[in-house]
């Protein structure tokens, strides 16, 4: 294949256009430049009544991109392991979290509100439920705490550079699984 | 019957004296036997009719939008192929459609081999290359193949990347050097060189990036697995010397931060290439000597 470089600089010598040319600002512009690429069949419109100048091209694309949807991501990705646990780990830290706030400001309001919120109240009030009733709500806080401590120490591993290539990741990530369920059943019977 | 091979030209003009549309048999006085091969062959009657394999339909549901009727909301549009006719590769499937079916569907694509990463999308849910993803079998289902996720949609599947190139300028993907140039390469010891295979390799076909949820949500600020992954690329070259600079230019919250190691990139990207251990990598870097 011929170098493009001598053709050009011979175009330039004779100082033609090639046909058909469009002539804008930046054409002109560009020209001058060593690095403009002479392109010999027109690649936009040649009717001089179409012609348009830079900014009113950037201005006519800043009107498409403000019309152009987003792509569904969401609702359309392929459930995985990877984006799953890792979802469930920063839902239950909220709920983890988010419930923890939510008792603390309930126990300071408490006084306030005429609510017991005090650990014998709640012992007593628990002791009363019938046992299906208290292994459902143990296992309701023991399930998210135990997800989110063994996946917690997984992301500190993870940190360290170990187990973050694919097989690594699917490895560690059923690991924290099984010893989540373990963990939630010894929790629960305790 | 005996062949005897003749010149291809002593054919020709053998055949100018019989007609040319004939199955072509030089008789004897003329010249000696020629072998038919010389000609195309022409099937024989008696030759039995090849049987017509059961046509194996397979449905695609292709994202569709035209940005000539913006207003029209996108949609999935329906296409049947049948994959006795149809290459193997999603992008064959596409092309087909293209060419038969329905020619106003627009994508990109360039060197149908995994190596440029123009048709990066997302197939059954999986952001990969269709020159590289096969079409699964007809009795799975129909294959729905959307643009890359969280993009703007340029028409149909083809996403809007220049925020995407914008963000790989900005890392500044190309060896920068403190000493003046000696005229001479710059020389590179085996065990350096390997520190680049599985960061060099990358295509930027924007799969990983566009599969990471962090990425999704913050695009503007966030510059996403394949922008890091090319940022360590240059971090780990021993030949670059402002790695202090290009630490520096990571050192907020939101450039390289957002990371939280979900490792979608990872499982998606099509050359096997892991970003989310090229981030954990910077992140080590810049904890131990930023």
């Amino acid at each position: 294949m011929f170098s493009l470089r001598p053709m050009q600089a011979a175009f330039k010598l004779a100082a033609r256009q090639p046909f058909p040319f469009v002539t804008t600002a930046r054409t002109t512009a560009l020209k001058a430049s060593s690095t403009y690429q002479t392109r010999y069949a027109a690649t936009t419109s040649t009717d001089p009544a179409e012609a348009v100048s830079a900014e009113q091209a950037q201005a006519i694309l800043k009107e498409q991109r403000l019309k152009r949807p987003v792509s569904p991501h969401l609702s359309i990705y392929q459930p995985q392991l990877t984006w799953y646990l890792s979802s469930l780990n920063r839902l239950t830290g909220v709920a983890l979290s988010g419930g923890t706030y939510l008792f603390a400001l309930g126990y300071l309001a408490s006084p306030y509100l005429g609510w017991h919120l005090e650990s014998a109240t709640l012992a007593a009030a628990f002791g009363a439920l019938p046992l299906a009733a208290k292994l459902g709500v143990k296992a309701v806080v023991a399930a998210p705490f135990s997800f989110h401590c063994w996946n917690g120490i997984r992301h500190l591993v993870w940190d360290t550079g170990k187990f973050l290539d694919l097989k690594g990741v699917y490895a560690t990530g059923y690991t924290v699984l099984g010893l989540t369920a373990l963990t939630t059943v010894g929790l629960v019977l305790m | 019957m005996s062949a005897k091979i003749v010149h291809p030209r002593l054919l020709l003009s053998a055949s100018r004296l019989v007609s040319i549309n004939r199955p072509s048999r030089i008789i004897s006085s003329l010249t000696a036997h020629v072998s038919t091969r010389g000609l195309a062959s022409v099937a024989t009657a008696d030759a039995s009719p090849r049987v017509a394999a059961k046509p194996r339909i397979k449905t695609f549901e292709i994202y569709r939008w035209n940005p000539d009727t913006p207003q029209k909301k996108p949609e999935m549009v329906k296409y049947d192929l049948d994959l006795n006719q149809t290459g193997p590769m999603v992008l064959d499937a596409l092309i087909r459609i293209k060419n038969e079916i329905d020619s106003t569907l627009t994508f990109r694509r360039s060197c149908r081999e995994g190596i440029c990463g123009s048709c990066a999308m997302n197939i059954d849910g999986v952001n990969t290359l269709a020159c590289l993803c096969r079409i699964s079998d007809e009795s799975s289902g129909a294959t729905k193949i959307y643009p890359l996720p969280h993009t703007y949609v340029v028409k149909d599947l083809i996403p809007d990347l220049t925020q995407f190139y914008k963000q790989y300028r900005s890392i500044k993907p190309y060896l920068q050097r403190k000493d003046p140039p000696t005229g001479k390469e710059v020389l590179q010891s085996i065990a350096d060189r390997k520190k680049l295979d599985g960061l060099y390799e990358c295509i930027l076909c924007a799969c990983c990036s566009t599969s990471c949820p962090s990425y999704w949500w913050n695009s503007a600020e966030y510059l996403g697995p394949a922008v890091l992954l090319q940022s360590y690329r240059w971090l780990a070259d021993s030949r670059d010397q402002f790695k202090e600079e290009r630490k520096q230019q990571l050192e907020n919250e939101m450039s390289l931060y957002r990371c939280h190691t979900i490792m979608n990139c990872a499982r998606t990207c099509p050359k096997g290439l892991n970003p989310g251990l090229a981030i954990a990598q910077i992140k080590k870097e810049m904890a131990f000597s930023g």
